[in-house]
């Protein structure tokens, strides 16, 4: 029975591209056998028994799988569920006459209730902390049951009313009540991977800080999903306890049950649907067979524990579900072709924003969209660029052009006094500078010289330091990560950060703008978003790799399913850290055409760029950072003229001027020609000049 | 500078399904700067995986200088001489600059005295790296780590770099100080095979070109004649090259 349960799961997770019946009906023929079969076995009680446990197992390790799979946060002590529900049953049970199986929820919700408090303490440690903090849950747990003896009985237990059924039906009701919790919480896990809530977990997983600069309200997301994978695992609890007839603090909340959960989906495969049900069919019933092999001695079963452990690790480390899922894939797709990136893109027009999509019809804060005729100068009435003038530091120059102020155009973003240190070391040192609203902004300086930093400070994936960050005129600095993009603002990274595990397209649906609970029921790659994602990777000509896992994209066609996943935000400014770099340069001519237009259609762009033709070309003004400073921003003409920054940045020393370039054409040369006409004909690059 | 070879006859490799090599044949000579450009996601990358022992190829053979090196580890191509430069993210972010330096001299600490005055040398090279030799090198910036990335490849002194876009994240004066670096260890007689985007400065400072596309060799010859070859230029070099940036 366990086995023909175990073969369906199998079955029906093995292969990514069975036929569409196949994995239904191999779900139905499972459930029904193990449905049907207890007729058969009517009066066998001990096999209704390890059933029992076994579907336990199942409710738990999937619950488990959901926090500790989905979400990557490995938790010891979730086994605490399985005991607080069967102590919730058995303390209401001695005061009220009812069935054990009507309050079994009610452990459903004593759990969901410790999840929430343990979750707001526990969530805010990573790693090694966290399963700490749950093994400590666990222990306190098992302490306060030991020592309320006036509620719990102490160490002497609770006993359970017995069962009122015919002794002909055995322990059939529990079967099929357990049963049941088992198909729910695989049918819970199923569809928690299917939803926004499981994208988001799953984005976390694979990389929290990104998370948070696409919008992710990544506190939320984790305690959601703490809660969601503990609420059955309450109620199984619940009817284990009335299973058990006696439950007692050593045997309810004995780790290493929290143990078992943790290698049952290790076995089966973690993070996947099925690997826990897998992992509890095999776990469970070999638990049963050492114990009756070696007595129950807990040596043994500890033993094969420990082997069992090992033996994944070692042989499958992700366990039996995806190893077999990949070898599957492989030898369908040996000797095929990977695709390969179309171009030259095509450039499309930009797609708008689908009017039923849940993200974009959210209204926008009121106040956060400045009109751009309104001027929103915070502070005074001084103009915008004479923000920079009147700066603390002293080196802060404002070029010629620059002190022309266009009133029309109102700063989206401003930098005043930014200053960051890393240990001893000074990133910013009183960086000031904004962005007008409409243009396209371009942020040069040499390696080192704090652009990443402003970029990470804006968006706030790190924290906090001196100074402050204005957009559309409101204060962000003090804002959380995830706060930053439901105002608009995007970015992508200079280093590409996307989910490497998931795929593109999962990658460009999952930033959010707003969080709202109805949201996170809603399909994770399906529906209106899902189609405007595919919209935005044909856009940056991926339109056919939608279903590629991430991971496997090269770098240039990383940075541009990055800049896709961004556009998703729908921002009103987004901050663009070395977007050619690693592309094609028959790519980079249609990567800022992409820009342009964008930027027609009112998104403003501050852009870290080394490529200067590309600088030259789209960016006006160009702000020029060294040492953490603002040595000097103003149009690209004066900017490649400016000595100090040829000094600073092109790498002169500063006293051979003559070696300087003049103009354009020969900042050319580092890099494919711009549009700017003819380049230096000599080529006298310093890298070309031995030829 | 030897008349030997890195040679790769039919290589397959891929990641997961799918193979992205699809037999490619390239021969580097050693003693060249040899630039492989091409679109993204043409293999480029992929195959100087293949050639450190990242991915083991899935057919085909890689040789260097008539030794097979197709299918060892990293650390059994590394003994051969054969040292990659990763794209980016090889750094110890919590040790020291000088630290992640000499982590590229592993295989050799027994030797104190050698990896001291191996150490030496890569600082003379980069002297900035002794003004960073404090630093964590987690707060290095984006362009900085790679400096480090590369010089962290000196110690072992080999005879074959590979170097996975050198360009990425440099500023101009950075990218000269790589590049220079590159033709002063090319001229003592370090073989070089390097991946580029920037095409303007990895094919100007190699002495052979070769373009790849969906996972095969497309051409390969004297970068002159690369960049002369006007369909190519205009499919995977940004089109413009050969007409403004003759050399």
């Amino acid at each position: 029975m366990s086995r023909a349960g175990a073969v369906a799961a199998e079955r029906a997770a093995g292969g990514s591209r069975v036929p569409a019946w196949v994995r239904p009906a191999a779900v139905t023929a499972g459930v029904l056998v193990l449905a049907l079969g207890p007729l058969a076995i009517v009066d066998n009680l001990y096999i209704q028994t390890v059933a029992i446990l076994t579907f336990l197992l199942v409710v738990s390790s999937s619950g488990w799988n959901i926090i500790s799979g989905f979400a990557g946060y490995v938790s010891l002590g979730q086994s605490a569920f399985i005991g607080v529900g069967a102590y919730t049953v058995g303390i209401l049970s001695k005061h009220l006459e009812v069935s054990p199986f009507l309050l079994a929820p009610l452990g459903g919700v004593a759990a969901a209730v410790l999840a929430a408090i343990l979750g707001l303490v526990a969530m805010r440690a990573r790693g090694h902390a966290f399963v700490i903090i749950t093994i400590a849950f666990l222990f306190l747990m098992q302490t306060l049951a030991l020592n309320l003896r006036s509620i719990t009985g102490g160490s002497a237990g609770i006993t359970l009313p017995l069962p009122t059924w015919s002794r002909d039906l055995g322990e059939l009701p529990f079967y099929y009540a357990m049963l049941a919790l088992a198909v729910l919480s695989v049918a819970l896990a199923a569809w928690v991977r299917r939803s926004k809530l499981g994208a988001g977990l799953l984005a976390i997983r694979e990389d929290e800080g990104k998370a948070a600069a696409i919008g992710i309200r990544t506190p939320a997301y984790k305690l959601i999903g703490f809660v969601v994978s503990a609420v059955l695992i309450g109620i199984a609890g619940g009817i284990d306890g009335y299973f058990l007839t006696f439950i007692d603090p050593r045997g309810m909340f004995d780790i290493l049950i929290s143990v078992q959960i943790v290698l049952a989906a290790l076995l089966g495969g973690r993070g996947t649907v099925w690997g826990p049900v897998l992992g509890a069919f095999l776990l469970q019933p070999l638990s049963e067979v050492v114990n009756n092999y070696f007595g129950t001695q807990l040596g043994a079963r500890l033993l094969v524990f420990g082997g069992l452990l090992a033996l994944v690790v070692v042989i499958m480390p992700s366990g039996i579900i995806p190893t077999v899922r990949n070898a599957v894939r492989r030898w369908r797709e040996r000797g095929s072709t990977v695709p390969f990136i179309e171009q030259p893109v095509r450039l499309a027009t930009v797609p708008a924003a689908p009017a039923a999509n849940g993200q974009a019809e959210a209204p926008a804060e009121p106040g956060a969209r400045a009109a751009p005729d309104e001027p929103a100068e915070p502070v005074g009435t001084a103009p915008p660029g004479e923000s920079a003038a009147r700066a603390p530091a002293s080196a802060v120059r404002v070029s010629e052009a620059d002190r022309e102020p266009e009133p029309e155009r109102v700063p989206i973003l401003e930098i005043r006094g930014l200053s960051k240190r890393f240990g001893g070391l000074t990133a910013l040192d009183g960086c000031t500078f904004s962005v007008r609203e409409g243009t396209i902004t371009g942020l040069i300086g040499p390696n080192g010289s704090g652009k990443t930093t402003v970029f990470n400070l804006v968006s706030g994936t790190i924290p906090g330091a001196g100074g402050e960050v204005r957009f559309s005129s409101r204060r962000i600095d003090q804002l959380r990560s995830w706060e930053r993009p439901a105002l608009g603002i995007g970015r992508t990274f200079q280093i590409t950060r996307l989910f490497k595990q998931l795929t593109v397209l999962e990658n460009v649906v999952a930033p959010l703008r707003h969080f709202s609970l109805r949201h996170l029921a809603s399909g994770g790659t399906s529906g209106a978003e899902a189609a405007r994602a595919r919209e935005l990777l044909d856009l940056v000509g991926l339109g056919s790799f939608g279903d590629r896992t991430a991971g496997t994209l090269s770098f240039g066609q990383q940075k541009l399913v990055e800049l896709a996943q961004v556009l998703m935000l729908e921002p009103r400014l987004i901050l663009l850290d070395e977007p050619a770099g690693g592309v094609n340069p028959s790519l980079i001519q249609h990567l800022a055409d992409l820009i342009r237009q964008l930027n027609r259609e009112g998104i403003s762009f501050l852009v870290v760029e080394h490529n200067m033709p590309l600088v030259l070309e789209l960016c006006d003004p160009v702000v020029v950072l060294a040492a953490g400073r603002t040595i000097a921003q103003g149009p690209p003409e004066a900017i490649q003229r400016d000595p100090e920054v040829l000094g600073a940045y092109l790498g002169g020393d500063g006293s051979a001027t003559e070696r300087l370039p003049r103009g354009p054409a020969e900042l050319q040369e580092d890099a494919p020609a711009g549009p700017r006409g003819p380049g230096n004909p000599k080529g006298d690059a310093p890298v070309g000049r031995e030829r | 500078m030897g008349g030997g070879v890195l040679q790769l006859q039919g290589v397959v490799a891929g990641y997961g399904g799918g193979d992205v090599l699809q037999g490619v044949d390239l021969r580097v000579d050693l003693g060249s700067i040899t630039c492989i450009v091409g679109p993204n996601g043409a293999g480029k990358s992929t195959v100087l995986r293949a050639v450190s022992g990242l991915l083991p190829p899935r057919k085909g053979t890689i040789t260097l200088d008539g030794r097979a090196i197709g299918g060892l580890d990293p650390a059994g191509v590394l003994e051969h001489g054969v040292v990659q430069v990763p794209q980016h993210g090889g750094l110890f972010p919590s040790l020291s600059v000088r630290e992640n330096v000499l982590m590229g001299a592993w295989v050799l600490r027994r030797d104190r005295s050698l990896v001291r005055r191996r150490y030496q040398r890569v600082v003379e090279t980069l002297p900035v790296l002794g003004e960073w030799a404090d630093r964590r090198a987690g707060n290095l910036s984006g362009g900085q780590r790679r400096l480090v990335e590369f010089a962290r490849s000196l110690m072992v002194e080999p005879t074959v770099v590979l170097l996975d876009e050198p360009s990425l994240g440099l500023d101009p004066a950075s990218l000269r100080q790589v590049y220079d670096l590159v033709k002063l260890l090319n001229e003592q007689g370090v073989t070089i095979l390097l991946v580029e985007q920037n095409v303007r400065v990895g094919l100007g400072a190699a002495t052979w070109a070769v373009v790849m596309e969906s996972g095969r060799v497309r051409l390969a010859g004297p970068p002159r004649e690369v960049l002369d070859n006007p369909e190519i230029a205009d499919l995977y070099l940004g089109g413009t090259i050969s007409r403004t940036g003759r050399v």
